[in-house]
């Protein structure tokens, strides 16, 4: 960022004399201070893939986890605020068991990803109020195949067929630019989402991490479950490998 | 089960004492219903459309209050255009079932309305859904409904075969119905019937003159009284009968 | 509840309801609302709407209006008669015909004869047939002619001829064997005279005079009491009694008028200061 606030900063209620809003733009950087989260929209199927940093060894493992299910076929995977993320995907849960009620149908990756936006948009609005601190990916497969979506901190959002957030973002994304994501199995992107969330963390800086990753697709059956133990473990060796003929 | 309950419904309210039927086949679905309201003993409408439009491919076919059927199917009606709006597709037919029967559960102690949503839509192709009484929501092949729909459970289970066309199961919708307002008084009147597929809706009207009689066979009573008559007309001295003056 | 409190507890008071109880099943129930035992109709013809209505009101046996109006205003070109508690058809039709105005307003154009049935049978299913309204809803709009029906619990018909109130079988009668499709103006006037009457004559909470309402796309007619087959006539014989009829004894003249004399006092000048 170039300017500084100097007092237009104070509230999400204010705008700037060039028309930002300046607590949004903060939220942003609350989001660039993240471990990086992929999302990889593919032929069959949705993964997602987390850069957990692990801030002290006493954690037991797969604590804290960054992605979460918001219906049997939708995920969300946040950057940012570990307990906004909680927050955000619990409405996530309301809006999508409502829609379930009075449609008697699953609902669409995009409605749920509609609604979170102005959901957060609304914490935009208000002095009273902080927006979220976090960029949301949310993956689906609904009736019309997988979808793929980003929420920012200003509520907007937009459909991705490769997404990245958090630190690593730049990276990820050249990565993911290389990729033939419309012609990936699910279980091939599994693979390269490991690989690029390995590639990706930067080692000097922070020594431990996580790497979470979910799917949905046709060999979950449509329902978005963590991916399997075996999968994930050949998945790291392979990202492993794939560092050391990348550097 | 979708006996009109009488004293369920308000002192002098206005009844379709009816007979309703939606039976889907390959492509579509056949809707179809008397046209019978009644008042009391008093036929308020012998021409009523129970078939009410809910969106372009979804009907729903009213039995029991006519001013709460009507009430729901405009309700919704509404909520079926919101939320073409704001989704962008059209409803399934199971959306907009689901719509009728919250309705019809939450309000069910206010209420008397049994009533069939079918229609036609891209995700399930053609679909029946009954909502009885007190709400409830149930996929059928067919369904009857109303008073009348008591008489001819047992023909319908007789005769309903599945992978009928279009043409066998707009016969069967006429004579179900046929037999069903031969039998109970509140229905009676026309048949009208809606063909519904994914190309159009195609309306159909039998008159009451025309309705279908096959089960009723040769009139015995008629015969019987003609002949004696014919024989007195051959006598010619029979004598008038005596009247007092 | 020795002492009466300033203090009054809030909330609804029932104790008058047992007292009520006790005074109805004494045989002082409480008073019955004007009811319009009533014949009403509509008609299609070949460029409008025709509706008629009798013109009598009654309080259970008496009849409480020998000329009452039924066919009340809901805007120019849409009228409405009404059947069933008198207060509830005039107050209903009054409201709808402010909304159906504002309505005009809000949109710049002329209102629609299904806004007010829309309007009218959904204030009715509100009120779940307490608003004791049955009503022949008839008018001209950018459709063409619009005829409805709406019973107190709010449903509706559409129909090509309808008829409502205690006098609806009598004049359906008429309408089942003499309604045709596209009748003329006079032939429709006839036809619904017709109805009308024959809801007077054969229907107890009928009677006295027929009104009619001829609405074409550009023009409304009011016919008030365009058939009056009650009207009093002559009596054929008086009952006035010759002077002397009644034989007297002796007379007594008293002057029952009072003089008394009034004298003002002095009225005091307004004080200017």
């Amino acid at each position: 960022m170039t300017s500084i606030g100097t007092g237009y900063d104070l509230s999400a209620s204010t705008y700037s004399p060039d028309g930002r809003i300046f607590q949004v733009e903060y939220a942003n950087k609350a989001v660039e201070n993240s471990g990086t989260a992929i999302g990889l929209r593919v032929k069959d199927g949705v993964v997602l893939a987390v850069e957990k940093l692990v801030h002290s060894k006493l954690l037991i493992p797969d604590a804290n986890r960054r992605i979460q299910t918001l219906d049997r076929h939708i995920g969300l995977a946040t950057a940012g605020l570990l307990a906004d993320g909680r927050q955000l995907a619990n409405r996530a849960r309301d809006e999508s068991s409502n829609f379930r009620d009075s449609f008697r149908s699953p609902a669409p990756v995009k409605y749920v990803a509609d609604r979170l936006g102005s959901f957060v948009q609304v914490y935009t609005l208000y002095s009273s109020v902080r927006p979220f601190g976090i960029s949301t990916i949310i993956g689906g497969v609904d009736q019309d195949g997988p979808a793929l979506f980003v929420i920012e901190p200003s509520g907007v959002f937009f459909g991705y067929h490769g997404a990245a957030v958090g630190k690593g973002r730049q990276l990820a994304k050249t990565e993911l630019e290389k990729l033939k994501l419309s012609e990936l199995s699910t279980r091939q992107a599994v693979l390269e989402a490991a690989r690029i969330i390995y590639l990706v963390h930067d080692d000097s800086k922070e020594k431990e991490f996580e790497l979470e990753m979910s799917w949905i697709g046709d060999e979950t059956n449509g329902l978005h479950v963590p991916v399997p133990k075996d999968l994930l473990a050949e998945a790291e060796q392979k990202a492993k490998a794939a560092l050391e003929d990348f550097e | 089960m979708d006996h009109i309950d009488m004293n369920r419904l308000k002192q002098g309210e206005i009844n379709l004492g009816t007979s309703i039927m939606a039976v889907q086949f390959e492509g579509g679905v056949v809707i179809g219903a008397d046209s019978r309201t009644t008042s009391g003993s008093y036929i308020a409408n012998r021409v009523t459309d129970k078939l009410t439009f809910l969106h372009d491919r979804i009907y729903c076919c009213r039995s029991g209050s006519a001013a709460d059927t009507q009430a729901i199917a405009d309700f919704g009606h509404y909520y079926l255009q919101m939320q073409t709006q704001t989704m962008g597709t059209p409803p399934t037919v199971l959306t907009a079932a689901a719509t009728m029967e919250k309705m019809c559960y939450q309000n069910k102690d206010q209420l008397s309305a049994g009533i069939i949503v079918a229609g036609w839509d891209k995700k399930n192709g053609a679909g029946v859904y009954n909502i009885p009484l007190g709400g409830g929501l149930f996929r059928q092949p067919w369904a009857i409904g109303g008073s009348g729909s008591t008489y001819v459970y047992g023909y319908c289970d007789a005769t309903y075969q599945e992978g009928w066309g279009k043409d066998e199961t707009v016969k069967f919708v006429k004579n179900t119905l046929a037999l069903a307002m031969s039998r109970d008084g509140s229905s009676g009147g026309c048949i009208r019937m809606c063909v519904i597929t994914e190309d159009n809706v195609e309306r159909m009207f039998i008159p009451g003159d025309e309705l279908p009689t096959f089960w009723e066979g040769r009139e015995v009573l008629g015969e019987a009284t003609k002949k004696p008559l014919a024989a007195i007309a051959a006598v010619s001295d029979v004598a008038p009968m005596a009247v007092e003056v | 509840m020795a002492t009466v409190s300033v203090y009054s507890s809030p909330g609804f008071d029932f104790s008058n309801l047992t007292r009520n109880h006790f005074l109805a099943e004494k045989g002082l129930p409480l008073p019955k609302a004007t009811s319009t035992g009533t014949t009403i109709v509509g008609c299609v013809f070949e460029d409008g709407i025709i509706l008629g209505a009798d013109t009598r009101a009654t309080e259970g046996p008496i009849v409480a209006d020998k000329n009452c109006e039924k066919i009340h205003y809901i805007t120019e070109s849409i009228r409405c008669c009404g059947a069933g508690t008198a207060a509830d058809t005039e107050f209903v039709t009054n409201l709808i015909s402010s909304n159906m105005e504002m309505h005009a307003l809000t949109h710049g154009r002329k209102p629609r004869v299904v806004t007010a049935m829309t309007m009218l049978k959904q204030y009715l299913f509100q009120y779940q047939g307490h608003v004791g309204a049955a009503l022949v809803l008839g008018g001209v709009d950018s459709t063409g002619p619009n005829l409805f029906t709406i019973a107190p619990h709010g449903s509706t018909d559409k129909l090509p001829y309808v008829t409502m109130g205690s006098g609806s079988l009598a004049a359906m009668a008429v309408f089942e064997s003499n309604w045709r499709a596209n009748m003329s103006r006079a032939d429709a006037l006839q036809l619904v005279k017709d109805a009308i009457s024959a809801g007077i004559f054969n229907d107890l909470g009928s009677g006295s005079n027929v009104d009619a309402c001829i609405i074409t796309a550009n023009n409304t007619e009011m016919l008030r009491n365009v058939e009056m087959p009650n009207e009093r006539v002559q009596k054929e014989r008086t009952y006035l009694f010759p002077k002397g009829t009644t034989a007297w004894k002796k007379e007594d003249i008293r002057k029952l008028v009072l003089t008394e004399e009034v004298t003002p006092l002095a009225v005091e000048a307004m004080d200017t200061t």
